[in-house]
């Protein structure tokens, strides 16, 4: 059906169930009250954050905690107020270990006021600065809420290449996840606000916002309040398949465009910002507030009681799993993220960060019965894998050449322009764990030209 | 946390979910697509069907276990390719042929064919074809004497070679090659052959006689997206427009007009070249062994209007009525080469004018 509604898209991908159905319907609810935060000085792509507050110091809600003078990084903030406890290692999604601010909160934190939705309904651009928004958006630790974590001040500068087109990217492409559905769906007015300031920032005269046509009440909601705004903001319904919001493949989509190989979007005059973020970039600029809380979906058939909650970041996963009912007994994996991209976590103490979108528990249903046992056999060379990689790579040769310590066959395949996306993993009949043996093979080489420690 | 502890939680690379494809159910629905076909070989050849099938199939999974056993290595009977190799190697042999005879080109396929090269994934050729050669080469007459189908006459009698007759011929394709070089031509041919050939009630191997029965399981792989649309698209289209131009450019068309539409002197009508002999098993079934053909978009064409190719001209030039296994055996032995010139650019292009 997709296919016969004549809705743009990207060439390859996959279709993997959506299994939306579990959270979709059940509105924003604040979040479990914090009562310690260990905040990540890791949240996003770029120089890590220096501590700039030390045991003992007493914070204030939203006081900042780590920072960095370096362009391409994002301070962090406290969500409480309360006192530091330490400056210690926490277990970090990505980076195995890192460091971390860890609040106590005092007074004991209130749960995180469900937000106001009347808030933006008398939004004006006219009153914000393009210079204000830009600063607003670094101070308050702007970064991508898609998943990448970009500092969002160095996507939106409007200096090098001139910017034309602003992307709002409300694909919400990955299974299970909801929590930009439920953004559109009630702080409509916040989302706008966002979008039209971020296209003031950047200096962009276009603005599209891409929604996958899975998603009908998102785009009918959207469309609305566009018209009402009426200034030149589009809503382009685009075709359901993963990964469809990923940055290239929207941009792919929607301007039938293809960004160089190896290169980033404003090459080609585009900025892609992600619903959550564009939501985060309102409360930056109109209300100071720093990003310290985002909506996080709950989900997965190893919860009993899913949800969309608004939480402070640096509670831990376990908090949230628990504030939700605690995992049921079919419970198998916990993923940061959805099932696609997200990362699977062994510490429930693991932080919530800026980019955690979402923790989705998965059954061994789920999962499927060979990739749960692991069970790997050998490449039929069928072909799959190529079909749908979205960057049209040749997953199973860089794979291999991976698995067999072949690291310059592997860069000559086009290793570094894979996107991690899982698809090729996904499709695999074999089920070989292509997306994992690239990672590895990523890593090995970004060893090798000593970019990242041993 | 108390219950969490409890629980099996696992980490492993994302994604963390997949498609329900496993190789074993690939290689089921190839099975289901050779269905039809064994219907057909069932019933036109009785008996002969039946075992020659179960017997191919039960050596080749022997061979399997065998060779694992003896290599140590885990058993991988329960993928089925073995199975599928089993029943497309039955397709490509005579019907009449000895049990003993299916039983060795069985364990020459996968022994030779599939696990010398270190099992399923691993093999440059086509297993089943290697089998088929290597009985082609040490059989001799045993593997070019035909059976009239059971509908045709009961007792299924065996055919020489070389035998001419309209109803008891040996192969469709022998039959034109050995009228059009005794010049008898395409004079003597006539439209019941063709007929037969869409139906199978003709002599041929096995399972490659019904040209119906392999378009219905062919087309069920195609929906299913088992088999890559490009390889029958270019086998056929390539077989086709190489038996076009032979048969319109040789000019000295039939002159009787009612029966131009059959043949030119010297070349039968295209359509009969897709038809007849193993054309679309091989297009459907053996040419799309993923595992010997290519693995890029533009490298699968190569491969398959080289196929197509190859076997027109062993038909029409060469010395072999039929050329689709030898046309399979040098593809093959091709892919490694085709892979490599055949390298897919990424969506954005080559990077940073590198490479
Ligand atoms: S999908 Fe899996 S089996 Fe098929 S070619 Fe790719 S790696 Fe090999
Ligand atoms: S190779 Fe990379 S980009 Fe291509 S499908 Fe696999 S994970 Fe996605």
């Amino acid at each position: 059906m997709a296919i016969l509604s004549g809705n743009r898209t990207f060439s390859g991908g996959a279709h993997p169930p959506g299994q939306k159905g579990r959270s979709c319907e059940i509105s924003i609810q604040p979040g479990p009250p914090a009562k310690e935060v260990a905040v990540l000085l890791c949240q996003h792509i770029g120089v890590i954050c220096e501590p700039v507050v030390k045991k003992g110091d007493a914070i204030a809600a939203g006081q900042k905690v780590g920072d960095s003078q370096a362009f391409v990084s994002a301070p962090v903030h406290s969500p409480v107020a309360g006192k530091v406890k330490e400056v210690a290692l926490r277990s970090h999604p990505v980076l195995g270990r890192a460091m971390a601010v860890v609040i106590v909160a005092d007074p004991p934190d209130e749960r995180p006021a469900a937000v106001d939705a009347g808030r933006f309904a008398d939004f004006d651009t006219e009153k914000y600065e393009q210079a204000a928004i830009l600063d607003a958006s670094r101070e308050a630790g702007l970064v991508g809420m898609g998943g990448a974590g970009f500092p969002t001040r160095v996507k939106l500068d409007p200096k090098g290449t001139p910017k034309e087109t602003l992307i709002v990217n409300a694909c919400e492409c990955e299974p299970y996840i909801t929590c930009d559905y439920r953004l559109m769906l009630e702080w409509t007015d916040q989302v706008l606000a966002g979008v039209r300031l971020a296209k003031k920032a950047s200096g962009c005269k276009r603005v599209i916002i891409g929604i996958e046509d899975n998603k009908p009440r998102a785009i009918e909601v959207m469309r609305d309040v566009c018209r009402a705004g009426a200034d030149g903001i589009e809503v382009m319904p685009l075709q359901t398949k993963y990964p469809q919001g990923g940055e290239r493949q929207l941009i792919r989509a929607v301007l039938g465009k293809s960004v160089p190989t190896g290169g980033i979007p404003p090459m080609i005059g585009v900025v892609v910002i992600n619903v959550a973020t564009a939501a985060a970039l309102a409360d930056a600029v109109v209300f100071r507030r720093p990003l310290t809380h985002r909506v996080v979906t709950v989900t997965g058939g190893g919860i009993d009681r899913p949800g969309n909650y608004y939480v402070p970041l640096g509670i831990t996963a376990g908090e949230l799993i628990e504030f939700c009912g605690g995992l049921n007994s079919q419970a198998r994996k916990v993923v940061m993220g959805g099932p696609m991209m997200g990362l699977a976590i062994a510490d429930m103490k693991t932080p919530l960060t800026k980019t955690s979108g979402a923790i989705t528990v998965l059954t061994q249903q789920e999962i499927g019965s060979a990739k749960f046992a692991q069970r790997q056999t050998a490449c039929i060379r069928c072909g799959r894998c190529l079909e749908v990689c979205p960057e049209r790579l040749n997953p199973t040769r860089i794979a291999h050449a991976v698995k067999n310590n072949l690291l310059d066959v592997a860069q000559d395949y086009y290793m570094s322009a894979c996107i991690e996306c899982g698809c090729c993993s996904y499709v695999c009949p074999a089920n070989i764990e292509l997306t994992g043996y690239i990672k590895t093979g990523k890593i090995f080489v970004a060893r090798q030209k000593k970019r990242m420690p041993e | 946390m108390g219950q969490t502890n409890k629980l099996e939680i696992r980490v492993s690379p994302s994604p963390h979910v997949s498609k329900a494809l496993s190789t074993r159910s690939v290689m089921i629905d190839v099975l289901i697509g050779l269905a039809p076909a064994l219907a057909a070989a069932v019933y036109y050849f009785r008996v002969h069907a039946v075992t020659l099938v179960a017997v191919c199939v039960a050596s080749c999974a022997a061979a399997e276990w065998v060779c694992n056993r003896i290599r140590r290595r885990a058993n991988t009977l329960g993928d089925f390719s073995a199975v599928v190799t089993g029943v497309i190697l039955a397709f490509s042999l005579p019907p009449a042929l000895p049990w003993w005879a299916a039983m060795v080109g069985g364990c020459v396929a996968i022994g030779i064919g599939k696990m010398v090269f270190g099992g399923l994934g691993s093999n440059v050729f086509n297993p089943a074809m290697v089998g088929r050669t290597f009985m082609a080469a040490s059989l001799g007459t045993l593997m070019t004497t035909w059976t009239v189908p059971a509908t045709v006459d009961p007792v299924m009698p065996k055919v020489a070679p070389q035998r001419l007759d309209a109803r008891t011929q040996a192969t469709p394709l022998a039959w034109s090659k050995t009228a059009i070089k005794n010049e008898l031509g395409a004079t003597t041919y006539n439209r019941q052959i063709f007929g037969s050939t869409v139906t199978g009630e003709v002599g041929g191997c096995l399972g490659e006689t019904s040209a119906v029965a392999l378009a219905l399981g062919g087309l069920y792989l195609l929906i299913r997206r088992t088999i890559n649309w490009r390889i029958p698209a270019g086998v056929l289209g390539a077989a086709f427009v190489f038996a076009a131009a032979a048969f319109v450019l040789d000019g000295d068309v039939v002159s009787e007009p009612s029966r131009q539409w059959l043949a030119s002197e010297t070349y039968v009508q295209p359509l009969f070249h897709l038809t007849s002999g193993a054309m679309l098993l091989c297009a459907f079934f053996i040419a799309t062994d993923p595992v010997t053909m290519p693995l890029t978009g533009r490298g699968m064409w190569i491969f398959a209007v080289g196929v197509g190719i190859l076997t027109m001209l062993i038909r029409v030039v060469g010395e072999y009525p039929e050329g689709v296994m030898y046309a399979i055996l040098l593809m093959n032995g091709a892919t490694p080469l085709i892979d490599r010139f055949c390298k897919v650019i990424p969506v954005g292009g080559k990077p940073g004018g590198k490479g």
